[in-house]
């Protein structure tokens, strides 16, 4: 089956903002060299820290920002360029879940306005009443009450306007579900309502979803495979498995290694591996690969070449020199 | 182990236009030396304010309207009333934020503001100050400490800020420090350098910790007691390996459960239905029996925290699986 989506070689460049009128612009490489696919019915987890450019590459599929190399494929066509009406065509078949459900929603916008704005735009909703009974149906599918349509956001908590963010998402039956931390502002009882959520309706509408988090976790949990990201490259990109179970890369191994388990015998046994130093400065990258200022297995090598991203086999890929190879 | 911390049915308010709102319904605590206490809660629980609550800051609309507080023998709030005795506050017990980047003074250097803190509480000189605050960095992890000490806040990065914020609470040889969420606005990677360091201080130097935190897997990493909190209340007390392995209460099961683990992943996680509670006006009872699996007619009693195991639980079927398969 061809895949839903095929990023190839994605890269982002933002202006770093000018102060002053003589200044030199300054480009920044938020993101480069990013592969991958993602199959009908996956679901690819995402994961970094701050500043890795996991949002930088869900806003770039979506065409929310420009991209400055690189292909996008979305179910066989090539949608890195288009414009104009096709791309607001395709933006109905592509839809974004955001991390904040408190500012994320219109305030002065009821509920069943709010999800059934998309069908409105894209003139999906041939009468008003056609589009009442879509909203209902999209309210019960992730279980909200029937009244809510009635409601505005602030009168629900903080999981209920999450459910109402994906009741949106899904009112174009997209093809394509982009969740940015969808779950990270919720707290650990909600959190787990709304990733059971995501979980049902992705197995039930065979939906593909791109499942950015920094929660590693909560990513082992929802994930078919998983992609880690470093300061604007991946450096992993495994079966879901096989990534926690055998990371290769140094970084993959810190990071899991220091995501504390609730479990005081399993802390107390855990090897943790703390590396010195600090989130990487995007703006100032190092050079060859960008992780090997605070790797302990780094050689001349990775200070000059970047590793590519190399199939390990079993479909589980790895961009570090020494590593496992 | 003698209390140093003792917290005895606190409770406070917030008076907004809608009404009062109970944040601490009857909390009661305590602590012993070199001990670390995690605070569990999710949003509102009450986890901060009865950290506010012992470091004097409840402050308008926020007001204590019932229980003591005594610190080391000393009153901190006596019957409901805030005493202000000296010497306690910012020097024997300190407290770390969540947020680095809006606790520091962004146009002082970070040499003046922990000299600031050292000469007034120790009442060095100048030079003495800066020799001491120099220390400090270093102890925190922090290379090149003479240096930095002549640096902005924004010459430092969050992991960096949150260990400056750390040295600043330490400064003092503090007995008590409060950290309320100190890594929550940091990477995973840094996180685990602050949360060792934490460990290694309070090694160290003694110190006791309450740590207040919504993730369990760092209280199971770094404390010795939990105290898990639910809408404003108290609901289980005990030691951490009791808390994880035999959680007494509804609640506590059902936020362990409801936890994704990175070890041991499982197919669905248990989710609790519902939200919590508003405490604009608190259900009678247990504040937790609408989201109770195993709720029945007398959890419409308020329930006090009762013994349970080496532990407290405030549940009329403490120590009951309530999630029901047995795990």
């Amino acid at each position: 089956m061809s895949p839903t989506l095929s990023v190839r070689d994605l890269a982002v460049d933002y202006e770093l903002s000018r102060a002053g009128l003589f200044r030199r612009r300054r480009m920044v490489t938020a993101v480069s060299g990013v592969s991958f696919d993602i199959a009908p019915g996956e679901t690819l987890g995402l994961v970094g820290e701050s500043g890795s450019g996991k949002t930088t590459v869900g806003r770039a599929i979506l065409r929310r920002i420009p991209t400055s190399a690189g292909q996008i494929r979305f179910e066989g066509q090539d949608i890195t360029d288009l414009a104009g009406e096709p791309l607001r065509r395709l933006r109905a078949q592509m839809q974004i879940v955001l991390q904040d459900p408190y500012t994320s929603l219109n305030p002065r916008m009821k509920v069943g306005d709010i999800v059934a704005e998309p069908l409105v735009v894209h003139g999906l909703a041939p009468s008003r009443e056609a589009a009442r009974e879509a909203v209902a149906a999209l309210l019960a599918r992730v279980g909200m009450p029937a009244d809510a349509a009635g409601r505005y956001p602030h009168s629900f908590s903080g999981g209920q306007r999450q459910r109402i963010g994906i009741a949106r998402a899904l009112a174009m039956k997209p093809s394509l579900i982009v969740a940015d931390e969808p779950v990270s502002a919720l707290d650990v009882s909600v959190r787990a309502q709304v990733v059971n959520l995501m979980q049902d309706l992705q197995r039930d509408l065979g939906l593909s979803l791109l499942f950015i988090a920094h929660d590693l976790a909560v990513v082992r949990h929802i994930s078919h495979r998983v992609a880690i990201m470093y300061a604007g490259r991946i450096v992993e990109l495994a079966p879901r498995d096989a990534i926690y179970d055998r990371p290769i890369h140094p970084y993959t191994q810190a990071l899991l290694s220091a995501v504390p388990v609730p479990s005081p015998t399993v802390q107390r046994s855990r090897r943790r591996i703390v590396h010195p130093g600090e989130s990487v400065d995007i703006a100032n990258p190092p050079s060859g690969c960008r992780f090997h200022p605070r790797c302990p297995l780094a050689t001349e090598r990775c200070r000059d070449d970047a590793p590519p991203l190399a199939d390990r086999g079993a479909g589980h890929f790895a961009a570090c020199w020494n590593s496992g190879a | 182990m003698s209390a140093l911390l003792k917290i005895e049915d606190l409770a406070v308010v917030f008076d907004t236009r809608a009404g009062t709102v109970e944040a601490l319904r009857g909390v009661s605590l305590s602590l012993g030396r070199g001990e670390t206490l995690g605070i569990v809660g999710e949003s509102g629980s009450g986890k901060s304010v009865t950290a506010q609550a012992v470091m004097g800051l409840i402050d308008v609309p926020g007001r204590i309207a019932g229980g003591s507080i005594s610190w080391d023998g000393q009153a901190l709030v006596q019957d409901g009333a805030q005493q202000h005795p000296s010497g306690i506050w910012g020097k024997e017990v300190t407290m770390v934020f969540q947020s680095p980047m809006t606790s520091l003074n962004p146009l002082m250097t970070i040499g003046a503001q922990l000299e600031e803190v050292i000469r007034k509480h120790l009442g060095l000189g100048r030079a003495a100050a800066r020799d001491h605050a120099a220390e400090m960095l270093a102890a925190v992890g922090i290379s090149g400490a003479r240096r930095r000490l002549d640096q902005y806040p924004h010459e430092f990065s969050g992991g960096m800020r949150q260990r400056v914020m750390i040295a600043m609470a330490i400064a003092c040889e503090p007995k008590l420090l409060i950290a309320d969420e100190p890594t929550t606005a940091l990477d995973v990677t840094i996180q685990a350098q602050i949360l060792e360091l934490l460990a290694g201080l309070q090694e160290r130097l003694g110190l006791s910790i309450i740590l207040i935190t919504h993730d369990l897997g760092i209280v199971a990493g770094l404390c010795h007691r939990v105290a898990v909190m639910y809408a404003g209340q108290i609901v289980e007390t005990g030691s951490v390996d009791d808390i994880f392995d035999r959680p007494a209460h509804p609640y506590t099961q059902g936020l362990i459960r409801s936890t994704p683990r990175l070890d041991e992943p499982e197919d669905r996680l248990t989710a609790i239905e519902g939200t919590p509670p508003g405490l604009l006006h608190p259900p009678e009872g247990c504040a937790f029996r609408t989201r109770c699996p195993i709720a029945r007619d007398d959890c419409r009693a308020p329930q006090a925290l009762r013994p349970f195991g080496a532990g407290f639980v405030a549940c009329t079927q403490p120590g009951v699986d309530a999630w029901g398969d047995g795990k």
